[in-house]
């Protein structure tokens, strides 16, 4: 259960970054790379966890995996549009964030619930 | 003192090209007219192929008329190091290469009969420093293996500098004036019937099924092939994350004696210096130049610019009886993975588009490779050079540690980029100053010219969005990434990116960023091509 607990540190901190990063996306502002870069590499940390903790078997919280693998590749797809200038979707930026918390909510209730 | 390029300075009849005008339909489209983009053209002319250049500012303005000058087979990275990261064939075929090049730009001097001041002059390669002895050994030994004539000598002619530890020599190599040959060579292009546009920047390429389109700020160019003779390629590029951009410093002054060495000398202890001698109107030697001192584009390790000169002005007055100091430059270099360049086929699916980069400070020989290969491929004869400068070849084991340290570094640079609130004002920068500063949540570069006018754009780098840093000898934005360099109005000068920086209106009262309506933040006219 470490592995989890670990896990939703990391994506409570990346949590953190991200609904900064939006106010900058929601303004049409230019995100600070510094946090984008951060931001990206904390969830990655954490769905890396994630796998490894499923792959050892046993009951897991798949549901929470398939939704951050999507935020995730909302994520990439974001990013990519930004450093080649491209504007991030204000609805791509909400729906990447709500995938997210929604992994999250699960995965709360995965480690936390009865 | 600003910064001059002497070759500029020492140009007479420098001839006005035409901007595009409308569509045109060419063979080959060649995108940059420095030694690359003019060599290839003038080779494509000569092989019966219409050709079109499209350059963004003046023929010969980039980096090659502000080189210093010297043709030489040697290369900055080392033969024994290519041997090492590739293979001795490899080096070997480089060092022909760079033998044939070096041979075509005599030949096509005398032929155009360009008052470029060619002369055949030894190279010496020296040290006074013990530890750099095996480093000499060694290169003087891939020098010969790779099938080149040196020789250890015990003194180094011309220079009176004490207790040398090891010294080669190489006969054969030259000087030349790089501006006045390319603008000879390109008036030949023209003689040909090829066609030059000057203040012609290409905005954005593409490579289709048939044929390629080049949209440019005057206009499309439709073509069969395209070379992005750019010196890194426009754009976005798997290259730029191996190509790493590093200024160097030239300062050129004049002797008391008059007695100007005829040689070019690189001397490597802790630090390089390379010492060349040139002439101004003739062929008789009237200036010494002295460069070295790189440092990654917007990564000065001095904040004060000048530093860099001053230092290789200080080395001169050490070791010559300096007269005057007549100019100062910098320009940029862009290296590469292994120390060989990247000259070819962009990628491995692409059938019609050429890149050319990576050539250290070795590019006007290198340039010249390239304009030859990538002609005489698009011409269909076929190119003994071809594998050993695949730009496809990506990396190998022994050059993965290059790659992570560049990447670890461009990733350093991204994360300097942090929210830092109002750090500092606009009345905190001073006459001749520039500052990147946050205003209104946006990263701005600000600059305040002597009469107290404030300069501001955006200080997000149109390339791939890192923060540009003031440079303050040459009084340009400089990107730490990708060598990316902007005037103080935004507009680029050179490196990867297309689109000038974003010019930002402020309100002179309560200093916040007026409304510039219309696109948001990050949103940029074009797409940045990936090419
Ligand atoms: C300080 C210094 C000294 C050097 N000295 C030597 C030397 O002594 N010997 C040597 O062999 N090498 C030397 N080099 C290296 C050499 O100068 C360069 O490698 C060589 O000049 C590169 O030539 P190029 O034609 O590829 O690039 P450039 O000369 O830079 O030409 C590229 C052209 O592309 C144009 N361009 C860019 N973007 C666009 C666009 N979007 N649309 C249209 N046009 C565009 C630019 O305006 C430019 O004119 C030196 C380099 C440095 C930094
Ligand atoms: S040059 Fe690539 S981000 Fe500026």
């Amino acid at each position: 259960m470490n592995l989890i607990y670990t896990s939703i540190g990391f994506f409570a901190l990346a949590a953190l970054l991200g609904m900064y990063l939006l106010t900058f996306v929601l303004r049409g502002k230019e995100t600070p790379k510094a946090i984008v870069f951060s931001h990206g590499p904390m969830a990655v940390v954490g769905l890396v966890l994630l796998i490894i903790y499923i792959a050892r078997g046993g009951p897991n919280p798949w549901e929470s995996l398939v939704l951050f693998v999507l935020a995730a590749l909302g994520g990439l797809y974001m990013i990519s549009r930004d450093l080649t200038g491209r504007p991030i979707p204000k609805a791509l930026a909400v729906g990447h964030g709500l995938l997210a918390v929604g992994g999250f909510v699960l995965l709360l209730v995965f480690a936390f619930g009865d | 003192m600003e910064t001059q390029s002497f070759w500029e300075a020492t140009t007479p009849q420098r001839p006005d090209y035409p901007t595009l005008d409308g569509g045109l339909r060419v063979d080959v489209a060649i995108i940059g007219g420095g030694i690359t983009g003019i060599t290839a053209a003038h080779q494509l002319a000569k092989a019966g192929k219409r050709v079109a250049v499209l350059e963004a500012r003046r023929v010969g303005g980039g980096t090659t008329g502000w080189s210093t000058g010297n043709l030489y087979v040697p290369v900055g990275p080392y033969f024994h190091h290519i041997a090492k990261t590739r293979s001795q064939e490899v080096a070997s075929t480089v060092a022909q290469a760079r033998f044939t090049a070096l041979n075509f730009i005599e030949q096509h001097a005398q032929q155009y009969s360009i008052d470029c001041h060619f002369a055949r002059r030894p190279w010496y390669f020296f040290t006074q420093e013990e530890d750099m002895v095996s480093n000499i050994e060694k290169e003087a030994e891939a020098l010969q293996q790779a099938g080149m004539a040196t020789e250890f000598v015990t003194q180094v002619p011309g220079l009176r500098f004490d207790s040398v530890q090891r010294a080669v020599r190489m006969d054969g190599q030259a000087r030349f004036h790089p501006l006045r040959y390319v603008l000879g060579l390109a008036k030949a292009v023209t003689q040909m019937g090829g066609q030059i546009y000057e203040h012609t920047t290409v905005l954005d390429l593409k490579e289709e099924e048939d044929h390629c389109l080049l949209k440019t700020t005057h206009g499309t160019v439709t073509c069969n092939q395209m070379i992005i003779a750019t010196h890194i390629p426009i754009g976005i590029h798997s290259v730029q994350t191996v190509a790493a951009p590093y200024r160097s410093y030239v300062v050129a002054m004049r002797l008391k004696s008059g007695a100007y060495p005829d040689a070019y000398y690189w001397h490597n202890d802790k630090t390089h210096h390379a010492i060349t001698t040139h002439s101004t109107d003739s062929m008789e030697l009237d200036m010494l130049m002295i460069a070295g001192n790189h440092h990654k584009t917007g990564q000065a390790s001095h904040q004060e610019y000048q530093h860099y000169f001053n230092e290789l002005e200080a080395y001169a007055r050490q070791h010559f009886d300096i007269a005057s100091v007549e100019f100062r430059w910098s320009a940029q270099h862009y290296r590469s993975g292994d120390g060989v360049p990247y000259i070819g086929l962009t990628h491995k699916s692409a059938k019609r588009t050429y890149i050319a980069t990576g050539f250290y400070a070795d590019g006007l020989t290198y340039g010249t490779v390239a304009g030859i290969q990538l002609a005489d491929t698009i011409a269909g004869e076929g190119s003994p050079w071809l594998e050993a400068f695949d730009a496809t070849r990506g990396t190998n084991l022994s050059t993965a540690g290059e790659f992570i340290k560049e990447n670890a570094n461009v990733a350093a640079q991204y994360l300097k980029d942090i929210p830092a609130g109002q750090a500092s004002h606009f009345s905190d920068i001073g006459p001749g100053e520039g500052k990147t500063i946050e205003v209104d949540s946006e990263k701005l570069a600000v600059y305040r010219d002597e009469h107290s006018q404030l300069h501001v754009c955006s200080a997000v780098c149109t390339h791939m969005k890192c923060i540009v840093n003031w440079n303050n000898a040459e009084k340009t934005w400089d990107c730490p990434c990708h060598g990316s360099r902007f005037m103080i109005d935004g507009s680029v000068i050179e490196g990867p990116a297309i689109l000038n920086l974003e010019r930002k209106a402020i309100d002179p009262t309560s200093g916040h960023l007026l409304e510039s309506g219309g696109k948001t933040s990050g949103e940029r006219e074009i797409n940045n091509p990936i090419t």
